[in-house]
C-alpha cells in the first residue's frame, strides 16, 4: 500500500534539507536514517555569573528516521531546500499496512504493535482501532478493511435480497427468569399454570452468576409464533443477536431458539464483547454504513445513536413482574406504558416487582461504576431465587379465586352450605400465553423489506451504473429513513394528550412514550382543545383535570387507557377505540349537556368542598400539632438525650424539605404513579405520606437559626429537670399517635365523597391547610410563656368541641374517646410548658436562651408527626 | 516446541496444613498453582517432580510457611516459525481462530492461499476453496506461527496458512 509520510510536527522548523541518503526504489527500515538536515538556532553562550551571556547561532545537522518499513516510492523534498513547517516528505509503499490486528500483533505481519519508538508520531495500533467481529474483542481492523467488509456484506445481502436485522433476546423474542417455581410448575401437570410453562426451556450457566445464584437454571420462554416469526423473517433478513446478557447467556438462548444455527449463525454479540455496559450500538457490528440494518429492540433508549434504525416492540411479559435479568446494567426506565390492571386477565393481580424507585432512577444520569453494577445484577437475581416472586403471584391469585367462589358460593348455598361438598377449586393461572406482538412486527418487517428493495430499485434505474451487479453504494437506500416515513404514517392525523402517563417534572415532548408518539407521526398536544382526537389516560387514575376537561368534546375527543397506545404501536394504525374507551364518562357527559351551568357549577361546589373539608379537620389537626412537640423532645430526651439524635431529626426534616418542593410541583398526574391502596403493598413511605413536610421545612428554618448548641443545652436540662414528668408523658405518647389516625380517619369519612378526588389529594389540602394553622400558630407563640400557654389553651378547647361535633353523628364512645384523649393532651401539653418553664427558671442560661429552647420545642412539633 | 525444564517456586502453606505429610501438601498446592499457567513466554503444560523442597520458613506476622520448590516442568513456548495443530473455533470475515492447547492463533485472511475464500453463505460461515479445503469451527489445521505477543498470563499468535502442507488437516 503507497503512503505518503509528513515530516513531522517535532523537528525545528525552518530546516534545511542537507543530504539524501536513500534512492527511490530502494527498500527502507523503521528507524532508518534517509536523509540529513540542518536547522539554525540560538545558544546562549558566556558567563552567566559576571552576568556577561550573550546569544550564538549554531547549525545543528540531524539524522531524519524513517517511521515505517517498506520501499521508497519517490522523494517530495530535495537537497538544499529549505522547509519552514510540516509537510509531505516522501511517498513510501509500506510493506504492511498493519490493517487487521490480533491482540497488539499484526495479523498479517506478525510484528507488536504495542511497540512504540521515536521514529515514528502515532502507535501502529491505532491504524487498526475498529472492533467489529461478533464474538472477540481482541481482533481489530482498519478503516479501509472495515469498509471493504461492509461492502462485501452489503453486495451479498442486496444480492440475495436480504437486509440485517439486529435481534434483542430479553423481552423482544423470548422471556428469561431463574425463579425456581418455574420448574416446579413443570414437574406438577396439576398445576393451573402447567400448560405455559410446558415449553419454557431452561439451562445452565458454567459461568453464571455467584452466590445463591450459582448454578441456577434459567427457564426461557419464546414469544409465542417465535419459530414461525424467525423463519419468514430469516429469507428477507439476516440475523444477529445483539443482547445485553453473558456470551453464555447468549449462546445458550439461541441453542434454544436456533437449535440449527441456520438463523443466527455464529452472529450472536453480548455484553462481553459489547464494549459499553449502558448502551448498545450498530456501529460495534456495522462502523461504515447503518442503511441496511434494522433493530428490534423492547427499549429504544439503549440505543441512542440509532434510533432511526430501531422498531420498538412491546416488551415481553411473560414471567409476571420478573422483568429483563440482564437488564441491572442498565438505566432504569421511566415512563413506561404498563399495561392497565384491566388488560392482563389477571384482574387486579399486583405486580410484585417493585416499580423503578425514585432513588434508583438516579442511575439515568449517574452510571454506576461497574463493579457495583454487577453486585446489583446479582443481588436482584438472587432476590429472585429467594423471594420466587411467580410462586407468591399465584398464591395472590388463588386467594382471590377463593375469595371470589366463596363470594358466588353463598349466596347460591344459603343453608345447605354445610351438606354439600365446596365445588372442586378451580384455580386460576397466572403465566398467559397470549402475546400477539410477533405478528405484528411480521407485518412490518415486510413491508419495510418490500419498501427498502423498491426504492433501491428506483435508484438504480434512476442512477445507470456501469454494471449490474456492481455495487453502487450511492443507490442504496437508507432504511432507517424508510422505516421513519413508514412509521410517520401510522398514526398520522391524530391529536394526542397524554395524561398520567408521563411522570411529572419529565419533559413529555423528550420522555420515552412522546417520541415514540411523534414517531409515528401522531401531533403531542400538551392540553386539551376542540381538535384534539385523543385523549390517553393512565387507567389507574383515569379522572384527572384533563379529563374533566376533555369531557367537553367527547363525541369528538376519544377518551382512552395507556392499551390503546400500546396497540397503536404495535399495530402501527389507528387501533379502533371501542374497547379501550374510559367507561363512565357518559354519565358525566350526559349531564354536563343537560346543565352546562349546573355542571360548571358542581365542580365548583366539589372543589369548595375540597377546601372546606380541608378546612374542617384542622380543628383536630390542630390538637394533634399541640401534643406533638412535648411527646418528641421527651422521648428524645428520654432515650438517649444526646445530640447524635438531634442530628438525626434534623436531616430528616431537611429531606422532607425537599420533598415538600416536589409536592408542590406534583399536580394530579402524578397520583397515578402513586401505590395505590388496591396494591395491598406497604410502601416504606406511607407513613410520610400524612405527614406534614411543610411544618418539617419550618422548623427545619428555625432550627437553623437557633444553632444546634442551644438544643443540646436544652435536652440536658429536660433531663435533669422534667425527670419526673418524662416518664408519664412517654406512656401517653402511643395513645396519642393512635388518635392522630382515629381522628384523621374519621375525618375522611365526612369528606363527602363528590368529585371522585383520591384521598391523597384531600391529605394534601390537609396538609396544607395544616401548614397554615401552622404558621398562624407560630405568630402567636411570638409574646411570650404565659401568653402562649393561655393562647394554646383555648385554641384546644375550640378544636376539642369542634372535634366533638364532628364525631357526634358518627358514634358515641368514639367521641368520649376521643374527648378523654384531648382532655389528655391538654394536660400533657401543659405539662410540657411547665416543663420549659421549669427548664428556663433553674436552668443557669439567661433569658434569651430560655426564649430560644421554647422556640424550637414548639418547631420540633413537624418533627414528631413523623414518628 | 516442548522443553523440560527446571523452575523454582515459593509455596506458601496454611499453620492448618503443617504436620507430617507436608512436604506431600506442598507439591500438591504447586500443581495446583503452576499446572496450565502461562508464565510469560511460556506455557507450564505438566509438573514432573519436586526435586527439592526447602526447609519451611514461618512467615513473620501471618504464620504461613513458605516453602522453596525447585521443580521440573514440561513446558511448551510457542517460537515464531513453528508449525502447529489446531482446532478451529470460531470464523469471521477477517479470518480464523484456531486453538493449539492453551494457545489461541489467529489465521488472517491475508495469510491463506489465494484460492480460499470466506463463504458467508455456508451454515455455518466458512473458509473454503470450492474443493477439498473447508475451514469451518471444529476443523484440524496445521498452521504456521507468524508472530507471537505475551502479556502477563496471556499469549496472542498469529498464524499463517499459506505453506506447503499447511492448511486443513485430512482426517
Amino acid at each position: 500500500m503507497v503512503k505518503t509520510i509528513q515530516l513531522g510536527s517535532r523537528l525545528r522548523y525552518p530546516i534545511t534539507i542537507t543530504k539524501l541518503y536513500k534512492e527511490p526504489n530502494q527498500p527502507i527500515k523503521k528507524k532508518e536514517a534517509l536523509f540529513q538536515y540542518s536547522f539554525k538556532w540560538k545558544r546562549t553562550v558566556g558567563d552567566n555569573i559576571r552576568g556577561e551571556t550573550w546569544e550564538a547561532e549554531e547549525t545543528t545537522y540531524a539524522d531524519w528516521s524513517s517511521p515505517s518499513d517498506g520501499e521508497l516510492k519517490s522523494w517530495k523534498i530535495r537537497v538544499g531546500q529549505e522547509i519552514s513547517r510540516d509537510q509531505d516528505c516522501m511517498v513510501v509503499k509500506e510493506s504492511c499496512s498493519h490493517d487487521v490486528q490480533f491482540g497488539g500483533l499484526c495479523a498479517i505481519c506478525g510484528k507488536d504493535m504495542t511497540e512504540v519508538n521515536w521514529a515514528a508520531e502515532s502507535r501502529d495500533m491505532d491504524r487498526a482501532p475498529i472492533n467489529m467481529v461478533h464474538d472477540q474483542t481482541h481482533l481489530t481492523v482498519s478503516e479501509t478493511q472495515a469498509q471493504k467488509t461492509e461492502n462485501a456484506l452489503q453486495r451479498r445481502l442486496l444480492q440475495h435480497r436480504k437486509l440485517s436485522l439486529v435481534v434483542d433476546l430479553d423481552q423482544t423474542i423470548i422471556h428469561a427468569c431463574i425463579d425456581p417455581t418455574v420448574g416446579e410448575w413443570q414437574k406438577d401437570p396439576s398445576n393451573p399454570n402447567y400448560p405455559s410453562v410446558r415449553n419454557v426451556k431452561s439451562f445452565q450457566l458454567d459461568d453464571g452468576p455467584r452466590g445463591v445464584a450459582n448454578n441456577c437454571w434459567y427457564y426461557i420462554k419464546m414469544r409465542p409464533g417465535l419459530e414461525d416469526f424467525l423463519k419468514k423473517i430469516s429469507t428477507m433478513y439476516e440475523l444477529h443477536v445483539y443482547t445485553m446478557g453473558t456470551r453464555a447467556y447468549a449462546q445458550n438462548v439461541a441453542r434454544i431458539v436456533d437449535p440449527d444455527k441456520k438463523l443466527f449463525g455464529n452472529r450472536v454479540i453480548s455484553r462481553d464483547e459489547n464494549g459499553n455496559m449502558y448502551a448498545k450500538s450498530l456501529q460495534r457490528l456495522f462502523p461504515v454504513s447503518t442503511k441496511m440494518v434494522v433493530i428490534i429492540d423492547d427499549r429504544a433508549d439503549v440505543w441512542p445513536r440509532n434510533r432511526p434504525n430501531l422498531i420498538k416492540v412491546s416488551p415481553y411479559d411473560f414471567f409476571k413482574g420478573i422483568g429483563d435479568i440482564n437488564s441491572g446494567f442498565l438505566p432504569k426506565q421511566q415512563g413506561l406504558l404498563t399495561p392497565s390492571a384491566a388488560a392482563t386477565t389477571n384482574g387486579g393481580l399486583a405486580r410484585i416487582a417493585p416499580a423503578p424507585s425514585p432513588d434508583k432512577e438516579d442511575s439515568t444520569t449517574m452510571e454506576p461504576p461497574l463493579e457495583k453494577a454487577l453486585e446489583e445484577q446479582e443481588k436482584t437475581l438472587e432476590k429472585q431465587i429467594k423471594d420466587r416472586p411467580l410462586q407468591a403471584l399465584q398464591e395472590q391469585q388463588d386467594k382471590q379465586d377463593e375469595a371470589a367462589e366463596r363470594a358466588s358460593a353463598t349466596p347460591e348455598n344459603g343453608n345447605t352450605e354445610s351438606t354439600t361438598p365446596p365445588p372442586p377449586h378451580h384455580r386460576h393461572q397466572v403465566l398467559q400465553d397470549d402475546d400477539r406482538e410477533l405478528a405484528f412486527l411480521e407485518n412490518h418487517l415486510t413491508a419495510l423489506h418490500k419498501s427498502f428493495f423498491q426504492a433501491y430499485e428506483q435508484n438504480r434505474l434512476s442512477q445507470p451504473s456501469s454494471s449490474p451487479s456492481s455495487l453502487d453504494t450511492q443507490s442504496i437506500p437508507d432504511v432507517g429513513s424508510i422505516l421513519t416515513t413508514l412509521k410517520a404514517q401510522a398514526l398520522s392525523g391524530c391529536k394526542i394528550v397524554l395524561s398520567g402517563i408521563v411522570p411529572i417534572g419529565m419533559d413529555v415532548y423528550r420522555s420515552e412514550i412522546g417520541l415514540q408518539v411523534a414517531s409515528f407521526g401522531a401531533e403531542l398536544r400538551s392540553s386539551v382543545t376542540r381538535d384534539v382526537t385523543h385523549l390517553v389516560v393512565s387507567s389507574q387514575r383515569p379522572r384527572t383535570k384533563k379529563v374533566r376537561q376533555a369531557i367537553r368534546y367527547l363525541p369528538k375527543i376519544k377518551i382512552v387507557n395507556q392499551d390503546w397506545l400500546a396497540a397503536c404501536f404495535s399495530e402501527w394504525r389507528v387501533v379502533e377505540e371501542g374497547p379501550y374507551l374510559i367507561e363512565g364518562l357518559e354519565d358525566a357527559q350526559k349531564k354536563l349537556n343537560e346543565k352546562v351551568q349546573d355542571a360548571e357549577a358542581t365542580e365548583t361546589v366539589s372543589d369548595a368542598d375540597d377546601t372546606d373539608s380541608g378546612n374542617a379537620p384542622p380543628g383536630k389537626k390542630r390538637i394533634l400539632r399541640l401534643k406533638s412537640p412535648p411527646r418528641v423532645r421527651f422521648a428524645t430526651a428520654a432515650s438517649t438525650g444526646n445530640d447524635e439524635d438531634e442530628d438525626e431529626d434534623e436531616e430528616d426534616s431537611d429531606s422532607g424539605g425537599d420533598d415538600e418542593d416536589e409536592d408542590e410541583d406534583m399536580d394530579e398526574e402524578l397520583e397515578a404513579f402513586k401505590p395505590t391502596d388496591a396494591d395491598g403493598q406497604l410502601s416504606p413511605i406511607d407513613g410520610l405520606k400524612t405527614f406534614n413536610w411543610g411544618s418539617a421545612d419550618e422548623e427545619l428554618a428555625e432550627f437553623l437559626e437557633s444553632g444546634s448548641d442551644d438544643e443540646e443545652e436544652e435536652e440536658d436540662e429536660d433531663d435533669e429537670d422534667g425527670d419526673n414528668a418524662n416518664g408519664d408523658e412517654e406512656e401517653e405518647a402511643p395513645a396519642q399517635a393512635t388518635t392522630n389516625i382515629t381522628t384523621t380517619s374519621s375525618s375522611y369519612e365526612k369528606i363527602p365523597a363528590a368529585q371522585g378526588t383520591a384521598p391523597s389529594t384531600k391529605r394534601k389540602a390537609d396538609d396544607e391547610e395544616e401548614e397554615e394553622s401552622h404558621k398562624r400558630r407560630k405568630s402567636l407563640l411570638g409574646p411570650g410563656p404565659s401568653s402562649l400557654r393561655n393562647e394554646l389553651k383555648d385554641e384546644d378547647v375550640e378544636a376539642t368541641t369542634a372535634e366533638v361535633e364532628a364525631q357526634a353523628a358518627h358514634d358515641d364512645q368514639d367521641v368520649q374517646d376521643a374527648d378523654d384523649l384531648d382532655k389528655e393532651f391538654e394536660e400533657l401539653d401543659e405539662e410540657a410548658l411547665e416543663a420549659d418553664f421549669l427548664a428556663m427558671d433553674d436552668g443557669d442560661g439567661d433569658e434569651a436562651q430560655g426564649q430560644q429552647v421554647d422556640g424550637d420545642g414548639t418547631g420540633n412539633g413537624g418533627v414528631s408527626e413523623n414518628g | 516446541m516442548f522443553f523440560l525444564h527446571n523452575l523454582e517456586r515459593r509455596v506458601t502453606l496454611h499453620p492448618s496444613y503443617f504436620g507430617r505429610n507436608m512436604h506431600e501438601l506442598v507439591t500438591t498446592k504447586l500443581v495446583k498453582d503452576v499446572e496450565g499457567t502461562c508464565a510469560g513466554d511460556y506455557y507450564i503444560i505438566a509438573i514432573m517432580d519436586a526435586f527439592d523442597v526447602s526447609e519451611g520458613r514461618i512467615l513473620p506476622g501471618n504464620g504461613l510457611a513458605e516453602f522453596t520448590v525447585k521443580y521440573r516442568a514440561v513446558v511448551w513456548r510457542p517460537f515464531k516459525g513453528e508449525v502447529v495443530d489446531a482446532i478451529v473455533f470460531s470464523i469471521n470475515p477477517h479470518g480464523f481462530f484456531c486453538q493449539a492447547g492453551p494457545l489461541s492463533i489467529f489465521v488472517s485472511s491475508h495469510l491463506m492461499p489465494e484460492e480460499i475464500h470466506f463463504d458467508p453463505n455456508a451454515t455455518p460461515p466458512q473458509f473454503t476453496n470450492n474443493a477439498d479445503m473447508v475451514i469451518e469451527p471444529g476443523t484440524h489445521v496445521r498452521v504456521k506461527i507468524g508472530g507471537l505477543r505475551t502479556e502477563l498470563g496471556e499469549m496472542y499468535a498469529i498464524g499463517s496458512i499459506n505453506g506447503d502442507f499447511l492448511g486443513c488437516l485430512q482426517a
